[in-house]
């Protein structure tokens, strides 16, 4: 009935970036060179607040492929995360299994979990389908306090081991913060040049495709069915790699790893830095933390805060707060 | 055993009447302004608060208490309709999404920065226990029956004959088309969003003798309820979301007594997604509306 049609094939995030896009080579090497070197004049705990803005950025990827390329509006990445934190300390604490094995094996069984969801899922529409993961969320949760001879309920797994690499005779374990600090900051970068390699890929174009028009890309021979299984499953294993970070990191997983919290988390990284972009989503899990450290101070008011926040996102930056980054650097062109 | 059943059935048609009454409201919201409120619950909560301060600090009756929260409900569902459900007709799911969630967590955050956190003993209400055709019922579970019933009725009868509950049903069907012939969507907008607000505020006061606690953080859960009950009665289905709801109400307490307490809070989930695998437009509807 009434669809929302979207005039531009282009969002004007994209736009505006692309407007500015002879800064944008200097600025990313300066913002990688920034990333390496931070741990040099950063404290402890903002670097800890970067580590956790890193390991949500994983599952913001997943969302954002899924909501801003192929424009499937997702709660589910919570659970996809909980799982995933999930299958990583199980693995570790019951077989004692090394990190780099927890943490693919987080992904490809998040991954696979998401086939038999999102087969029912994916045939909803709209509304429907956006309940239907926030239920993903809301039944992960009581399976992980339930579940308790595999789980241990709500007393959590604790005591999963910190990443530890073994290679030949060398080993090291990453306990410090610093340390994970580069593991996770690899592993985002890794993760973010994924993204951009789907996102360039003929695959990516047609998931655009997709998000503008599906009756109108399935007419063209797109196989959209198949298009929107794969990506949310890719976009699952994304959250379930960041789950595993995060049991890793933390050392320990509740079923409260399992909460519409996070699900909504993410869904503002993707919104509040600008769904459809790979840098606004980078963007976006920077400026979330920062918020949220920046908020400590009056921890009352803080979630007061972080409402009227939502409310001004939606109502003055429909786009996310990225195109105002691209309007400043084409108007730092403009001077030249 | 047959007894016991009966008894859980007549249970579940109570807590059905609770949701039904708060699910009413966020089905017709929905209807006109297309989006989900994640901050319906919180109507809820508003309403029992309104009612514990009435009872509380002024010692008013109970009946009373009930108008107060209401009406404080109603008046605060005047201000968020106005800065925030006003503005998002028309706007994309996500807007919807993010919008309603912030003014979630912003009455459920202020009322716990002002009342605290912890949990209020709730003293109003008609707790007597009477019995009828052999079962033992607390009197106030047979008043949420019959208010149920009467709203269902009420709203009914205000959707078919009344100018704004015709008004109400056009929005839902086509906005743009509204506007051309000169109904103003907005103002309907605004007094469903008020309706449905109050009518929550109405439930929350209404359960809050039976739960006997309240606090800053009840509202959520019954929006997670909710949501699954307006999706299986099928968007803006105003019939079709009783029915889910008494079903909802009905599964949860049998539910509760034979596979455990703990598992019924995801019934509604459960369900639903069953329900959307069968019939993926909801229970009572061939196409998908929305």
């Amino acid at each position: 009935m009434t669809e929302i049609v979207r005039e531009v094939t282009v969002t004007p995030a994209e736009r505006t970036v692309a407007a500015g896009r002879d800064l944008r080579g200097p600025f990313g090497v300066a913002l990688i060179a920034l990333a390496c070197i931070a741990p040099l004049f950063l404290g402890n705990y903002p670097l800890h607040a970067i580590i956790i803005a890193l390991i949500f950025l994983l599952p913001a990827h997943g969302l954002n492929l899924l909501l801003g390329y192929t424009g499937l509006l997702s709660l589910a990445q919570a659970a996809f995360f909980g799982i995933g934190a999930y299958t990583s300390a199980l693995l570790a604490v019951h077989f004692g299994t090394p990190f780099y094995v927890n943490f693919l094996a987080a992904g490809v069984v998040t991954g696979i979990i998401a086939l038999p969801l999102g087969i029912p899922a994916l045939r909803l529409r709209a509304t429907s389908f956006v309940m239907c993961t926030l239920g993903f969320v809301i039944i992960g949760q009581a399976i992980a306090k339930n579940w308790i001879s595999l789980t241990r309920g709500d007393m959590g797994l604790a005591g999963v081991p910190k990443p530890h690499f073994a290679l030949g005779p060398a080993s090291f374990t990453v306990s410090g913060t610093v340390g994970f600090y580069y593991l996770v900051l690899v592993i985002a970068a890794l993760a973010t040049l994924v993204v951009y390699l789907i996102v360039r890929s003929p695959a990516g174009r047609n998931m655009i495709a997709i998000r503008e028009n599906e009756t109108l890309a399935e007419s063209v021979g797109i196989p959209t069915w198949h298009y929107k299984l794969v990506v949310f499953m890719i976009s699952a294993a994304f959250a379930g790699f960041g789950g595993s970070l995060y049991a890793h990191y933390l050392t320990v997983v509740s079923p409260l790893t399992f909460q519409m919290y996070y699900s909504t988390t993410m869904l503002i990284i993707v919104l509040g830095g600008g769904a459809g972009t790979i840098s606004g989503v980078i963007f976006g899990s920077l400026l979330f933390v920062g918020l949220t450290e920046a908020l400590r101070v009056a921890p009352e008011l803080r979630m007061i805060a972080y409402g009227f926040f939502l409310l001004g996102l939606v109502f003055w930056f429909p786009n996310g707060f990225a195109p105002l980054i691209g309007r400043f650097s084409s108007f730092l062109e403009k001077r030249k | 055993m047959f007894f016991t059943v009966i008894e859980q059935v007549v249970n579940g048609i109570v807590s059905g009447s609770v949701y039904a009454i708060v699910a009413v409201g966020m089905t017709m919201i929905f209807g006109v302004l297309r989006a989900i409120n994640f901050a319906h619950g919180e109507y809820y909560m508003l309403g029992t608060f309104g009612a514990w301060f009435a009872i509380e600090y002024f010692d008013l009756p109970y009946p009373v208490a009930v108008v107060i929260g209401v009406v404080t409900t109603a008046l605060i569902a005047v201000i968020v309709g106005n800065f925030v459900m006003q503005r998002i007709v028309g706007a994309p799911a996500e807007a919807g999404v993010l919008a309603t969630l912030g003014a979630a967590l912003i009455l459920q955050n202020t009322i716990i920065l002002v009342f605290g956190g912890s949990y209020k003993f709730f003293s109003g209400g008609y707790i007597e226990p009477v019995t009828l055709f052999g079962f033992t019922l607390a009197e106030q579970r047979i008043l949420i029956i019959i208010v149920g019933m009467i709203v269902f009725v009420g709203l009914e009868l205000m959707v078919t004959y009344s100018r704004m509950g015709k008004a109400m049903r056009a929005v839902s069907q086509n906005i743009e088309c509204c506007a051309v012939v000169g109904i103003d969507v907005r103002h309907i907008a605004l007094w469903t969003f008020i309706l449905g607000a109050g009518l929550a505020a109405l439930s929350g006061v209404l359960t809050a003798p039976v739960n006997v606690s309240v606090y800053g953080g009840m509202g959520e859960l019954i929006t997670f309820k909710t949501l699954p009950i307006i999706i299986m009665g099928g968007l803006g289905n105003v019939r079709g979301t009783f029915v889910a709801a008494m079903i909802l109400g009905i599964a949860e307490s049998l539910v509760a007594t034979y596979i455990g307490l703990q598992f019924r809070d995801t019934v509604g989930f459960a369900t639903l997604m069953l329900v959307l695998m069968w019939r993926p437009h909801g229970l009572f509807s061939a196409q998908a509306r929305f």
